[in-house]
């Protein structure tokens, strides 16, 4: 047990081994793991960010789900208010044709029968007067009993 | 003519390997294999293997490099003398470190696997306790230093755990007379590195908080300046006791569970089988304890010179 040179030169190769692994061995990994730290805190940040544009589009795609849906309620509503509208129309103006034909149908059969109550009023007359020149002769003539026919197609 | 066994040797009679004794034993373990000159002229006696009689001595002469037969020898070589094997397996367990971190890391991937794991696993260890205790200060000398103390003292003190004699014995074969395999079982390697570690604390605390302020901190306290010399040798005590401390600390620990570890081989002396097998069995306990204290020596020695550079780096005020 001896104190001797083995203690200088104890030291020396210390320093020349700590020299050694401060310039050889510490750098190299420590830089190698304090990149890795770096990737790995960024992956975790680029993760992050990732999540929170996913939560973004979520709630973008949400509005304009949202939207759509409010905009196809409001055509189909619009749409439904024109359906109900065009068969509105339609059958007003249904009716209405069907009052015009009734109307000019009424119309019609009224003249036409006017017209056959002229003619058989005509008629009657003619034959009144057929019958009465038969029964009277020549003693009633048209020219002079016209104004009395008249009168008595007027009371018809 | 004595000689390391306590043998007298006469050339040409009859020899024989020198009977193994406890204490012969525990001293032979404890002898490192030491480089230096002798100051007096010093015989090398072999025994002829073929002939099993003492050959004629090799003569050494005074002051040339030679290697201690015997601590007695070893202590006669002063202070320039070299423990050969402490220094060389110190070197060798440093290359070791500084190869496997060093390549550990060259197939880069990030998903680390085995050794690179346990690379980066120190490596963060390491940084994350710098970090805790530099708290104010920035110095990049300090992570390397931490870590290079940490790994290194850990595979020195791990050399423990080789059985005592399993290395000194293969060295025997290799006609190396004394091989002691855990560096910090001498207290040379561990004050060696407590001195570069002093080294570095006065360097850091004259660059960092300048000389004057570095003088007034081992002046000025603790009875103020009218008591100087007082303070001076108080404070000087202190400063000292911190890389004396730092490697006697790792030094007496490492040393006793050596101890241990030589005193349970004996075991293997007593002839009852009985002993020997519980000799095997105290070998695994003391084995599995000893890695606790191997792990925390090395994390002690670490975390006191990370604290004693962090105290180098803090100006008092005065």
């Amino acid at each position: 047990m001896n104190i001797n040179a083995t203690l200088i030169a104890q030291a020396l190769v210390f320093v020349v081994f700590v020299a050694i692994c401060w310039k050889y061995v510490w750098p190299p990994i420590i830089s190698i793991m304090e990149e890795r730290e770096k990737r790995i805190s960024d992956g975790l940040e680029a993760a992050k960010k990732a999540d929170d544009s996913l939560e973004e589009a979520k709630l973008a795609f949400d509005k304009e789900l949202n939207q759509a849906k409010s905009e196809a309620a409001g055509i189909l509503e619009k749409a439904n208010a024109r359906a109900s509208q065009i068969v509105g129309d339609a059958s007003s103006k249904a009716e209405a044709e069907a009052e015009k034909i009734m109307t000019s149908a009424s119309t019609t059969i009224e003249n036409e029968t006017n017209k056959a109550k002229e003619e058989l009023r005509q008629q009657m007359s003619e034959i009144i007067i057929d019958t009465t020149q038969k029964i009277l002769g020549d003693e009633i003539s048209p020219e002079k009993h016209d104004a009395i026919l008249k009168k008595a197609a007027e009371e018809l | 003519m004595a000689s390391a066994y306590g043998v007298e040797h006469v050339v040409g009679a009859a020899c024989k390997e020198p009977e193994l004794t406890v204490t012969g034993y525990i001293q032979h373990h404890l002898t490192n294999l030491t480089l230096g000159k002798l100051p007096y002229e010093s015989e090398v006696w072999t025994c002829n293997a073929d002939s099993l009689v003492w050959d004629m001595p090799k003569v050494v002469p005074a002051d040339t490099w030679t290697f201690a037969h015997g601590s007695s020898q070893a202590a006669d070589m002063g202070f320039w003398a070299l423990h050969v094997d402490s220094i060389g397996w110190s070197i060798f367990l440093g290359i070791v470190f500084i190869t496997v971190f060093r390549f550990a890391i060259a197939k880069n991937t990030d998903t680390p696997t085995g050794l690179q794991n346990f690379v980066e696993m120190c490596v963060e260890f390491v940084n994350d306790n710098v970090q805790s205790i530099f708290t104010s200060a920035k110095n990049p000398l300090i992570g390397p230093l931490a870590l290079t103390i940490m790994v290194w003292v850990f595979l020195m003190n791990l050399m423990d755990l080789v059985p005592v004699d399993f290395l000194p014995e293969l060295a025997k074969a290799a006609g190396i007379e004394y091989f002691k395999v855990v560096p910090t079982t001498d207290p040379n390697i561990t004050l060696g590195m407590a001195l570069g570690v002093f080294i570095l604390i006065i360097y850091y605390s004259i660059t960092v908080k300048g000389l004057k302020n570095f003088v007034a901190e081992l002046t000025l306290h603790p009875f103020g300046k009218w008591l100087m010399p007082v303070n001076f040798i108080l404070e000087m005590v202190n400063f000292i006791a911190k890389p004396i401390s730092l490697g006697l600390r790792l030094f007496g620990n490492l040393y006793a569970g050596e101890m241990i570890f030589i005193l349970i081989a004996l075991m293997l002396f007593f002839s009852s089988f009985a002993i020997g097998m519980m000799g095997f069995g105290l070998h695994l306990l003391w084995a599995l304890f000893h890695i606790l204290i191997l792990a925390l020596q090395s994390f002690i020695f670490m975390v006191l010179t990370i604290v004693y550079l962090a105290m180098a780096h803090e100006t008092e005020d005065h």
